[in-house]
Parts: structure tokens; sequence; C-alpha cells
């Protein structure tokens, strides 16, 4: 990884932590529902690994935070629009902020059902092998979905045909207020891949630079037919499971801050005399103008017409 | 014009359509090498190849889910359930993701996917023999066709293929070895235009599959008996042909449905609501349903000939209404 690319990781996570943040403020004041799951901790890894693909890629993610679609480009304004059902609005109001959809920019969508994208992300890598080679499709999950059935069904079928999925797992520690100890017999996610012959991997989700070279041999695993590996990112998440949630099960909540990989990257953008502190400023400035610009056009977009509810169930 | 049964219709169906469109693609549990259990596409896989026709591993859900995948991308898959019954195993890929994937992402996904369901029949046990359509009906975003002859198998599975949407094609397995006349070439039956399958004045008969040729059998005794009753096989139920069921009830003043699954809020309820809505000035008797009377389908052959219905029922049924 060069030094632009970890400077894009840097800048691009400070964008998705400073929009969630005005998200929550939003919807604090009433003004934006409470839907978004914050990503907040998490979002280094998921734009790191991003950082590995190429753009003609796809990605299928999970329910925490909008730093996927961040790393995609997919415009600010857009997803308040999502969130506010009003016109831009990536899904037109059917998704809101949890089915954020830009297939140009190769963000596919979500599930509604925790983990259900990993049969969806099947189908993907069965059309790109054959209409699409040389592409891959990531998903993007957490640690509570891989005990899900679709996650055995579709790791297995997924090898057994060599498909060109990437799994990444963002292991947070927590299924919503579960944590992984109580609800999952291994210790780590990436130890099931023994049981589908694929390559299982865990990583410092702190560390961009680990999570990219591990994504960089995966993508080139699946690039080459030789099928899908199973990467745990180690990650933190920093808030609640929700906007509102004061997270009393929580025996960390008053150390966590201490986790987080943000300034983390920062202090080592600045040692290495990657970024000057002026850089810095001028980025989370930069970051901020542009909040406010999409909240600004999300403000003076219109609602969407209600006939909208009645469109897009056929083609 | 050829004969051909049920079972091969929908076999030239996949074949031609496979022909014509390379992005076709053909799975599900021991459809490529044994050519599925019920022998339904035997010889796809010689003729096409295993990168078209495949086995999968007895995993419904990502069999269905991925087919919503491959054809957001592109593919156009039609997948082999073992049972129409499964359609509940796959729940959440059937109603949710098939149904729902475009609708959630705003429209940007186009989903033309066909999940063929083989329904009914009987000795098969509870979780082996329903006909689910009434689920399917219920759901938005997924159309549903339920052909009852080889031409309509054909001709309905063709056109499925070739729509841009998810279809749900429920075939019959008790009608696999039904023999009938197949147009040859390219016959697509229309969704949503259900057809008169016998005309008369005395009572309107909705039903189709099997309860269609039961219906069938009880028109010819009571036709015996100088009543005439007018037979609607609905062809799709998703688009649901309503103007003609409402036209033929103008007509006959009377209906009954026939269905092969539970009775309450089946396929036949909604068509009692249709015409209490639609058709109440109409109406000269009661509206009637014969159907499965709330219970699961046992498997022994004479207990499931006392739940479903029968010629006889149909024709007490009729006979009840004309007096």
């Amino acid at each position: 990884m060069n030094q632009e690319q970890l400077v894009r990781i840097y800048k691009n996570s400070v964008l998705a932590r400073r929009f969630e943040a005005r998200i929550v403020e939003l919807a604090m004041a009433g003004e934006l529902p409470p839907s978004l799951h914050v990503g907040a901790g998490q979002e280094v890894a998921q734009i790191a690994a991003i950082e590995a693909l190429r753009p003609a890629d796809y990605i299928l993610y999970g329910h925490r935070g909008v730093a996927y679609m961040i790393a995609r480009g997919v415009s600010l304004a857009d997803m308040l629009a999502d969130m506010a059902g009003k016109e831009g609005a990536t899904s037109r109001g059917k998704g809101g902020v949890m089915h954020v959809v830009d297939v140009q920019k190769g963000i596919l969508g979500e599930s509604g059902t925790l983990g259900g994208s990993f049969v969806v992300s099947v189908g993907v890598g069965m059309a790109l092998k054959r209409k699409q080679p040389d592409t891959v499709v990531t998903y993007f999950f957490g640690d509570g979905t891989a005990n899900r059935g679709p996650f055995h069904e579709a790791l297995n079928w997924a090898a057994v045909q060599k498909l060109p999925c990437v799994y990444f797992c963002e292991n947070n520690g927590f299924a919503i207020s579960m944590p992984t100890s109580r609800s999952t017999a291994v210790e780590n996610i990436a130890d099931r891949a023994a049981g589908y012959n694929v390559p299982g991997v865990v990583v410092d989700g702190s560390d961009p630079v680990a999570v990219y070279e591990v994504m960089e041999q995966a993508v080139a695993r699946a690039r080459a037919g030789h099928g899908p590996t199973l990467i745990e990112a180690k990650v933190t998440r920093l808030q609640g499971h929700y906007v509102a949630d004061q997270q009393e099960y929580r025996t960390d909540r008053n150390v966590v801050a201490e986790k987080d990989p943000l300034p983390k990257l920062q202090h080592t953008l600045c040692d290495r005399g990657m970024l000057t502190q002026a850089e810095v400023d001028g980025i989370q400035a930069d970051a901020d103008r542009q909040v406010e610009a999409a909240v600004a056009a999300m403000r003076a977009a219109p609602l969407l017409a209600p006939e909208v509810a009645l469109q897009d169930v056929y083609a | 014009m050829p004969t051909l049964t049920y079972s091969q219709a929908i076999n030239d169906a996949l074949a031609e359509e496979m022909r014509r469109d390379e992005n076709v693609i053909l799975y599900g549990q021991d459809v490529a090498v044994w050519g599925g259990i019920f022998k339904v596409t035997a010889g796809l896989l010689e003729k096409f190849g295993p990168e078209r026709v495949f086995d999968t591993p007895i995993s419904e859900s990502v069999m269905v889910g991925a087919g919503v995948g491959a054809a957001s991308m592109g593919l156009r898959p039609v997948v082999e359930l073992q049972f129409a019954d499964f359609v509940i195993t796959a729940g959440d890929e059937i109603f949710f993701k098939a149904g729902m994937w475009r609708y959630m992402h705003g429209g940007a996904h186009t989903i033309p996917l066909v999940v063929r369901a083989p329904s009914g029949g009987s000795g098969f046990g509870p979780e082996h023999s329903a006909c689910p359509e009434a689920f399917i009906m219920h759901a938005p975003g997924l159309l549903c066709a339920v052909p009852s002859t080889p031409a309509d198998a054909k001709g309905l599975l063709k056109q499925a293929i070739r729509l841009d949407n998810p279809v749900i094609y429920f075939e019959h397995k008790l009608l696999y070895q039904m023999r009938g006349e197949v147009p040859d070439g390219e016959a697509l039956t229309p969704f949503g235009q259900a057809v008169v399958r016998r005309e008369g004045e005395a009572v309107t008969i909705v039903a189709w599959q099997d309860m269609l040729r039961r219906a069938l059998a009880a028109a010819e005794r009571l036709s015996q008996e100088g009543i005439e009753v007018e037979i609607i096989d609905p062809r799709t139920l998703n688009p649901f042909d309503r103007a003609t069921i409402i036209e033929s009830v103008k007509k006959t003043g009377a209906c009954i449905v026939v269905e092969e699954a539970y009775r309450t809020l089946g396929v036949g309820a909604e068509i009692g609501a249709l015409l209490l809505e639609e058709a109440l000035p109409y109406l000269d008797k009661p509206f009637k349903r014969l159907a499965i009377p709330d219970v699961p389908i046992p498997t022994s052959q004479h207990l499931v000939d006392a739940i479903v219905p029968s010629v006889d029922d149909i024709y007490r049924a009729v006979k009840e209404l004309a007096d």
C-alpha cells in the first residue's frame, strides 16, 4: 500500500465519522429518523478493505454504518435523502439508509434480514464468473450474522463452485447486546473457514495496512478462480447498536474510546511525515464542509411523492 | 400439433429458452446428472453442459437467494425446488429477497428469476404435498403461474423465463404424465389471462391443475343430467384475471372455487372477497369453496382422499347450488 492510499483511507474515515456524527445529531433533534447503526470504530477496516478492490468490483454490505458507500464515492446528500425520504434517495424511500444502492459504483445493496446477503453474494459470484471474469464481490458482515443458516449454505456452495467472492467479517464482539463469547462456540469466526476448505484469516481491524494486505491476497485468490476467503477483522464498536442504545449490557463502555482506530491512524500518518497537523485540520474541515453541503442539499430537496410507495415492485 | 406430456412440455420449454438465450441457467437438487427426482430435466445437462445445468447441495436458502443475486447481475436463472413446500423453507429468499430486493433498492435491480416448484399429489406427507400458491399470491413482488395443461406448462414457462420479474412456477406432480397437444415453436402463454375451459350457464367453477381435472370430470357427469357448468382456469394467480371470473358470474350468478390447499385465506377466499366487492349484485347463490379443511396433508392415500376435494365433492356442491 502506498502513502497516497493510506491518506485516502484516513480522509474517507474522517468523512464517514463526521458524516455519521452529524446524522446522529439530526436524528436526536428529530430531523431524521434514528435508523442509522453507527459504524464508528469499524470504518477504518471497512474503508481499508475496499481500498484493495478495483472500481469494477462489487460490494454487498452489512448494516453498520455508511463508510462502504463513502469509500465508493456515493453522494452524501443522496444518502441523507434516503434517510429523509426525499428526492435523490438512492432507494426512493423504500430502504432508507439501510439499503443504499449505487450499482454504477459497485454498491449492490443490503439485506434487511441480518446476514441475508450471504446467499445473494453467491448468485452475484455465479454471474460474475460467467459474465464479468476478473471481477469479484465482497460481502461485509457482522460476527452476529455468522450464526445464521445462510452463512453456512453460502460459504459452502461458494467454496464448491470456487466463486469470486470474499467474505469480510467485522467482529466487534457483540451481536446487538450479546457478547460473541456467549453466542459463538468458536473463538474466531475465521476458524469456521476450515469447514468450507477455504482460507480463514484473522486480522487487526484497527490496522488499515494489515487489513489491506489480507484483502489483497483474498481478492487475488478470488480473481484467479481459486474461490472465496473468509477474513475476520477484529474491530471495536465505539457506540451502541442503534442511535439511542445506552449499552447497559456493556462493561467496557467507559474505556472503549481508547480502542478508536482513527486517532491511531492519524498519529501514524503524522509521525511518519505523511501528513502535517495543518493538513489534518484541512481534511477535517473539508469533511465538515462536505457534510454541511449535503445537509443543505437534503433540506432543500422535496419529499418523495406518496405514489412512489406504489412503484418499483415490478420491472 | 404434437402431443406431449406435461413433463416433456416443461423440458422442451427449458431447452428452447436455453438455446435462445445463453443467460438462462438451470440448477437445483439432482436436476443435472440425475435429471431431477421427477425426471423433468432429463437430458438438459447433456445438451447445455455443466456451466448452465448443475446440481446443488441441499441448501434451499442459497439456491433461491443465489438466484436473486445472479438475476440481479444479468443471468436468468431457473431454480428447481424439489418440492413446492420448500418455498417456505427458503422463505426469506422467496418472500424478502426475490419479492422485495428490487423494491427495497428503489428499482435499481431487476430480478428475472424463475423458481420451479413441484406441488400437490399424495403419499409424500405434510411437508411434501402442498400447493402453497396462496402464500405466493399474498406476497408482493412475486408472479405466480399454475399451468394445468401441457400447452400452458410450456407456454407459461417460456413466458416466465422471458419476464423481468420473479416467477414462482407451480408444476403439479400429478399432471406430469398428462398428455395434450402442444403447439410447435413460439407459443407463449400470456400472464394474467384466464381461459374458459368449458362453457355453461349453471355455475361458474374456478379451478386449476389437478382440481381443474376433477372439475372437468364432474362437469361431464353434470352435463349428462342437463346441468352445464362454466369452468375457468386462471393460469396465473399473479397477475390475476379478475375480469374473466366476474364476466362469468354475471352470466351464471353462482361461483365455486375448488382448490387443493388449506381453506382459510386460500385463493378461494380472495376470489370470494373479489365477488363481494365487485360482483355482489350478480350473485344469486351463496359463494362456495371446496378446499382442504385446514389440516396438514397426510401421507396415507385414503386419508388424503378424505380431505382433498374429489370429483364427487364437486358434483355434489354444484347439485346443491343448482337445485
